[in-house]
């Protein structure tokens, strides 16, 4: 039997962050985490082939506050979850997170197969999946949206710009995957109710070797803020002016601000 | 088969739900409560006042560790014509006392809060799922089926709300009537505490309540409420939905107009809408009461249309929270004796009888008819702004005698009307 392992990060809803209107900074004062939309694939990807081809399925993550994803994740296919719930982690990059998940999943033991969304939603780096690949010693295959396991290997198809790649892995693989790949469930009451009863292993960083001082982030987020659309906010039919004079000052505003051209 | 089996599922964790399933896990019954929303409070819309004494009497000194808003210490009630206003604020030392206080509250908080505390007496909370059917055996409710899923429980607790279509599939309820709700809209508005207390004279902590009587829903039956909460303004209007059919403008429309209103504009003034939502109101309240209960199933709360309509404002949340405790009282009696059927489930019938959720009921029953009459929502607050216009108008043409000034506007609306109506009003009372 396989051993098929997801990884997905427990990220801010970027639905809920503000961006003030005088300095443009993000206001996360009422923001709800969720779990990062490409991994939700990464996840479904991995319930399918536990429920299909009968592959063994787990779910591994790190980050600060990562303990209240555990239900909703569960609920979602993955026979358990290994994490580790560190708050520094919330000031990381993909090199530290990278070598934590990669400890995990050599603690885990003889994984086929890492499931990891092609980015996140809220760096988008793109690099945790081929750092992990590096670090396992594992081949790496990005923008999947195509994944099947067989007796001979793992068989994927990559989505180009212009084409479509098909490729066979053989030996252990960590794949990244594109959204369309497939169609994250909505888990059912049976599902939510079973994840209540499954296991989760809270991993310390000592019991995977990862040492703070040797592994500190290559990179320092000096500042983020949002970017905002100026409008320019005008009245074109003010006074009472008549719809086709308002239509004629329109035409000429959007002629003066180069919008027609 | 279900191979799970629970003693109560609930349908809907606001508050009715919430506080069944919170007393019911105390109690040690096994309890699975079902949320649609992906959390509690994700899908509900209060104008913003919970009444406090009957979640005090569960949970004491709740306020304390809820998020509530602000505890509310001056009442407003505003009649307004398209450009003028009379106001009456009511502020009492008796608004602060235990069991008599009010809070503002947000519903996404207040309701998570609530959910949890069920969750943390051992119920079991399965959020983003909807439940689609009942699960029926020889004519008895045994369970829920919620898309592929079965479960089956000793009883189920129908606590989803106003439009329970599961109450009308329990054969409990028909559906409802245009007239028989009301619609809210509510803006929630942005502003910095401070400036909210200096606005509306208040100290740190404090809050108000406003409601509006008149131009704000343009003569239909309802009215305008604004209510404050910690860092921004609920505010809002509720009208009965028959009357929407023959409005000339749109709710939407309505809400923007209300906000433009000369006495509403400065109260927001550089506020932030950040929220806009809408919800149906129940609001026939004992003249729209459906079957309370029958074999293995009870309702609770909107979804059994437990809310005071008082013409211009409506109350709920501490009904429904009031019937979701009468429900698990009935049901920890009949998990004793082993019986969930209807003439034992009967005894939440006689504990909302005895309680103050049907009293009140009774007595606001004739409220909805006596204020269906337009004259309230027109000429009265005409009246009472064309008298108060008379008292403090001055621009040097010649004054009357007070009692002529009055008598010559009360006139306009007809002394038997007037007669009438505060006859039918104190009897409605």
């Amino acid at each position: 039997m396989k051993k098929v392992v997801a990884c997905y990060k427990w990220v801010i809803d970027e639905a809920d962050i503000r961006v003030e209107e005088k300095d443009h900074s993000l206001n996360f004062e009422r923001a709800k985490y969720k779990i990062s939309e490409y991994d939700r694939n990464a996840i479904e990807a991995g319930a399918l082939l536990n429920e299909e081809k009968g592959c063994e399925f787990l779910a591994v993550t790190c980050g600060p506050n990562v303990e209240a994803s555990l239900k909703d994740v569960l609920s979602r296919g993955p026979a358990s979850i290994s994490y580790v719930n560190e708050e520094w982690l919330a000031d990381v990059d993909s090199s530290v997170t990278s070598k934590i998940l990669a400890g995990i999943i050599k603690k885990i033991g003889n994984v086929d197969l890492v499931i990891c969304g092609e980015g996140s939603s809220d760096d988008y780096s793109q690099q945790v999946g081929p750092r992990l690949a590096a670090l396992l010693g594992y081949a790496s295959v990005t923008f999947v949206n195509k994944l099947d396991i067989t007796e001979e290997g793992i068989k994927v198809e990559r989505k180009l710009e212009d084409g479509v790649e098909v490729l066979e892995v053989k030996g252990p693989a960590v794949v990244t995957v594109l959204p369309d790949i497939n169609k994250p469930r909505i888990p059912s009451l049976k599902q939510i109710l079973a994840a209540k009863k499954k296991p989760t292993e809270k991993i310390s960083l000592k019991e995977i070797g990862f040492d703070i001082n040797a592994s500190q982030p290559k990179l320092k987020t000096l500042s983020i803020s949002g970017t905002v659309m100026e409008r320019k906010n005008m009245q074109i039919n003010t006074d009472g002016l008549s719809i086709k004079d308002a239509a004629l000052k329109l035409v000429k505003q959007l002629n003066a601000d180069g919008s027609l051209a | 088969m279900p191979e799970e089996k629970f003693d109560c599922i609930i349908v809907g964790a606001g508050p009715a739900g919430s506080t069944a399933g919170f007393l019911l896990a105390n109690a040690g019954l096994e309890v699975l409560i079902i949320e649609r929303g992906t959390f509690a409070g994700s899908k509900n819309m209060t104008g913003g006042r919970l009444y406090s004494h009957s979640l005090e009497k569960i949970i004491s000194d709740f306020a304390s560790v809820a998020p509530v808003e602000r505890k509310v210490v001056k009442e407003t009630i505003t009649m307004l014509t398209n450009d003028s206003a009379v106001s009456i604020d009511f502020q009492s030392q008796q608004l602060n006392q235990a069991q008599k206080e009010s809070y503002t509250v947000l519903r996404a908080d207040f309701d998570q809060w609530l959910a949890g505390k069920a969750e943390d007496a051992g119920a079991i909370l399965a959020p983003g799922v909807r439940v689609d059917d009942l699960l029926f055996k020889d004519g008895k409710v045994t369970g829920v089926i919620a898309g592929e899923d079965e479960m089956e429980a000793d009883v189920v607790i129908l606590a989803d709300g106003v439009n329970s279509l599961l109450a009308q599939k329990a054969g409990l309820k028909v559906e409802l009537k245009p007239n028989q709700v009301a619609v809210g809209v509510k803006e929630v508005i942005e502003l910095p505490a401070q400036v909210i207390e200096d606005r509306f004279g208040l100290n740190k902590g404090e809050g108000a309540a406003r409601i509006f009587v008149g131009n704000c829903t343009k003569g239909k039956i309802g009215g305008g409420f604004l209510y404050t909460n910690k860092n921004s303004l609920s505010l809002g209007l509720v009208f009965t939905l028959a009357d929407l059919a023959e409005s000339q403008l749109t709710v939407p429309q309505m809400l923007e107009e209300f906000k433009s209103h000369p006495v509403i504009k400065p109260l927001i003034k550089d506020g932030k809408l950040v929220e806009y939502s809408a919800h149906l109101v129940p609001e026939a309240g004992l003249n729209m009461l459906p079957k309370l209960y029958s074999d293995g199933v009870m309702v609770v709360g909107d979804a059994a249309g437990l809310v005071i309509n008082a013409g211009y404002t409506v109350r709920g949340m501490d009904l429904a929270i009031a019937s979701g405790e009468a429900a698990s009282k009935a049901i920890i009696t009949a998990k004793e004796q082993d019986d969930y059927s209807a003439a034992s489930l009967a005894r939440y019938q006689d504990l909302l009888d005895r309680s103050f959720v049907m009293q009140d009921l009774k007595q606001y029953q004739k409220f909805p008819e006596f204020m269906e009459n337009p004259r309230i929502f027109n000429e009265y607050p005409q009246l009472v702004v064309n008298i108060f216009k008379d008292m403090f108008i001055v621009d040097g043409s010649p004054g009357k005698p007070l009692r002529k000034k009055v008598l010559n506007h009360a006139k306009q609306v007809g002394l038997v009307n007037l007669l009438k109506d505060a006859w039918k009003g104190v009897k409605a009372l």
